[in-house]
């Protein structure tokens, strides 16, 4: 017993170990280049960049602290990628369905889907202005075909020995629907959900930098435009740590909302 | 001959299969079968591997149309949203996403049971497989022999007029096999449902079956029908036993 505990605590902590090991190498290596190389004329050290990081908690970056650009961004992705993964679930779900709806709208869907997202900026300004509108569509763009192909994937790759068993145990199409195929495709909806997010982050910071006065992406932008790589890096410092805070909470639902496909750790 | 030796028994009919056909394009694949299934019997149908054993039971369920002849249940054309049939296929199916004791909730929730015979049938049946202190697990923290006693146990729980099993322990380790068989005999005497057994494994057939119906190489037909009345609990070692199970292997050997 005793021994399994200690056992676990070297477990536990080599992983730490294992975990910070390459960050920290990183990090000082950063450090060493901006200190005694010429990397140091052209952009701060990470400590530098964690201090500016921290002050911008304070003192403002442009119009606003960080945290107030980062509950812009917030914002827009939760609009935009919010209505994506309702709008994509239900698309991906009629594709998946219908076959009426498959040969109607597929065509259509497939030859939109390869515009990249940031092509779509000027268009969006067009029609929506240079308010909130737009940024929300453009994280809407960018996140919902991820979410509409994966639950579309899902429904596709339903176990037909299970449709068989759910049939011998006298489901009608309509319970077939229900009980057996949109349940067996909500992992997928999660996975699309999971891309779709990243792909939402990439979009506002990139509608941020072209057409914006607040938010992270307009801080890169904007230190891009003044020369000042600290605000630059500052601002991917903060991505980091929004995208990443983002990911770790939709697992965390995911944990709980689909806990029987959580594989046994 | 094989009617003659039910008449004498008094049984009644649940299923009379009468001059079955099926085709696949060119491939003939049952050809003209005829036999009964009595109620609250344990048949079991063994044949060479790939005869049509598995065609044979999704024709009873209607999962493929039969080419000719007639499979009747209870004097009607078989329905799968009328007549309560289980089906307990080779691979697990219990549905992922749903606990022990929803699986096997399933049908009963399908079939529109009132929740508190839902309930007491659920108690009885997971009783009987054993399964009491997993009744919230996932399928996904279950053993692949749990899984099966799951699917089972929800076969059973609807009180099915007819349970097919398509080779349910095909895929387990022989100790396990000897485990399940002997609780689905068990389950089998308490609730005297009616189960046509298909395998291609002897000693399996020999084990449970109270009638035994040989079949032919491809395209299918009976070969044989054995009435096994060898006394519960079977011993595999008991010559009377092995004796069956040589006269099976035969069978099937020469054909």
């Amino acid at each position: 017993m005793g021994n399994k505990t200690v056992n676990l605590i070297g477990k536990n902590s080599m992983r730490i170990v294992l975990t910070l090991l390459p960050i920290i190498g990183f990090l000082i290596l950063w450090q060493l280049a901006a200190m005694f190389t010429s990397i140091g004329n052209l952009m701060p050290g990470p400590i530098q960049v964690i201090e500016s990081l921290f002050i911008s908690f304070a003192k403002p970056l442009g119009p606003h602290t960080i945290q107030m650009h980062a509950l812009y961004s917030l914002k827009r992705v939760m609009v935009g990628y919010g209505s994506a993964v309702v709008t994509g679930i239900i698309f991906g779900v009629s594709l998946g369905l219908s076959k009426m709806f498959r040969a109607l709208f597929r065509p259509l869907f497939e030859l939109i889907r390869p515009i990249p997202t940031v092509a779509w900026i000027p268009i969006s300004i067009l029609w929506f202005g240079v308010d909130e509108m737009s940024k929300y569509f453009i994280v809407f763009y960018g996140a919902f075909a991820n979410v509409a192909l994966s639950v579309y994937m899902g429904i596709q790759r339903v176990d037909p020995v299970l449709v068989g068993a759910a049939k011998m145990l006298g489901c009608s199409e309509r319970q077939l629907t229900f009980k057996v195929v949109l349940p067996s495709c909500i992992p997928y909806i999660f996975s699309g959900m999971q891309v779709a997010l990243s792909a939402g982050i990439m979009s506002v910071v990139v509608a941020e930098m072209i057409n914006s006065y607040e938010g992270i992406g307009w801080n890169i932008h904007a230190g891009q435009q003044t020369a000042n790589m600290t605000q630059v890096l500052t601002g991917m410092v903060a991505l980091a740590i929004f995208g990443l805070l983002m990911a770790a909470i939709l697992r965390q639902v995911e944990r709980r909302m689909c806990a029987w496909n959580t594989r046994n750790t | 001959m094989a009617d003659s030796e039910v008449d004498t028994r008094q049984r009644e009919i649940l299923v009379r299969v009468r001059d079955l056909t099926k085709r696949f394009d060119d491939l003939l694949v049952l050809d003209n079968i005829s036999f009964n299934v009595y109620r609250h019997e344990f048949l079991c149908i063994v044949g060479p591997t790939g005869c049509g054993k598995t065609t044979f039971l999704n024709s009873l369920t209607r999962l493929y149309d039969i080419t000719s002849g007639e499979i009747l249940l209870d004097n009607e054309p078989v329905d799968l949203r009328k007549h309560n049939i289980s089906y307990v296929f080779q691979e697990a199916s219990a549905m992922p996403w749903l606990t022990v004791e929803d699986n096997i909730r399933f049908g009963l929730k399908i079939r529109k049971f009132s929740k508190d015979v839902a309930d007491a049938r659920v108690e009885d049946v997971i009783k009987l497989v054993n399964l009491q202190k997993f009744r919230n697990y996932y399928p996904a923290q279950l053993s692949i022999g749990m899984l099966q006693r799951v699917v089972i146990a929800r076969a059973f729980a609807t009180n099915p007029t007819l349970l097919l099993m398509d080779e349910p322990y095909g895929q387990l380790d022989i100790e396990l096999r000897y485990m399940l068989e002997d609780e689905l005999i068990a389950i089998w005497e308490k609730t005297r449902a009616t189960v046509v057994f298909i395998t291609h494994n002897i000693e399996e057939a020999v084990y449970l079956g109270q009638r035994i119906l040989v079949l032919t190489n491809k395209p299918a037909t009976i070969k044989r029908e054995i009435v096994n009345d060898l006394p519960r609990p079977r011993n595999i070692a008991d010559h009377k036993f092995v004796e069956l199970r040589e006269t099976v292997t035969q069978l099937i050997k020469w054909w």
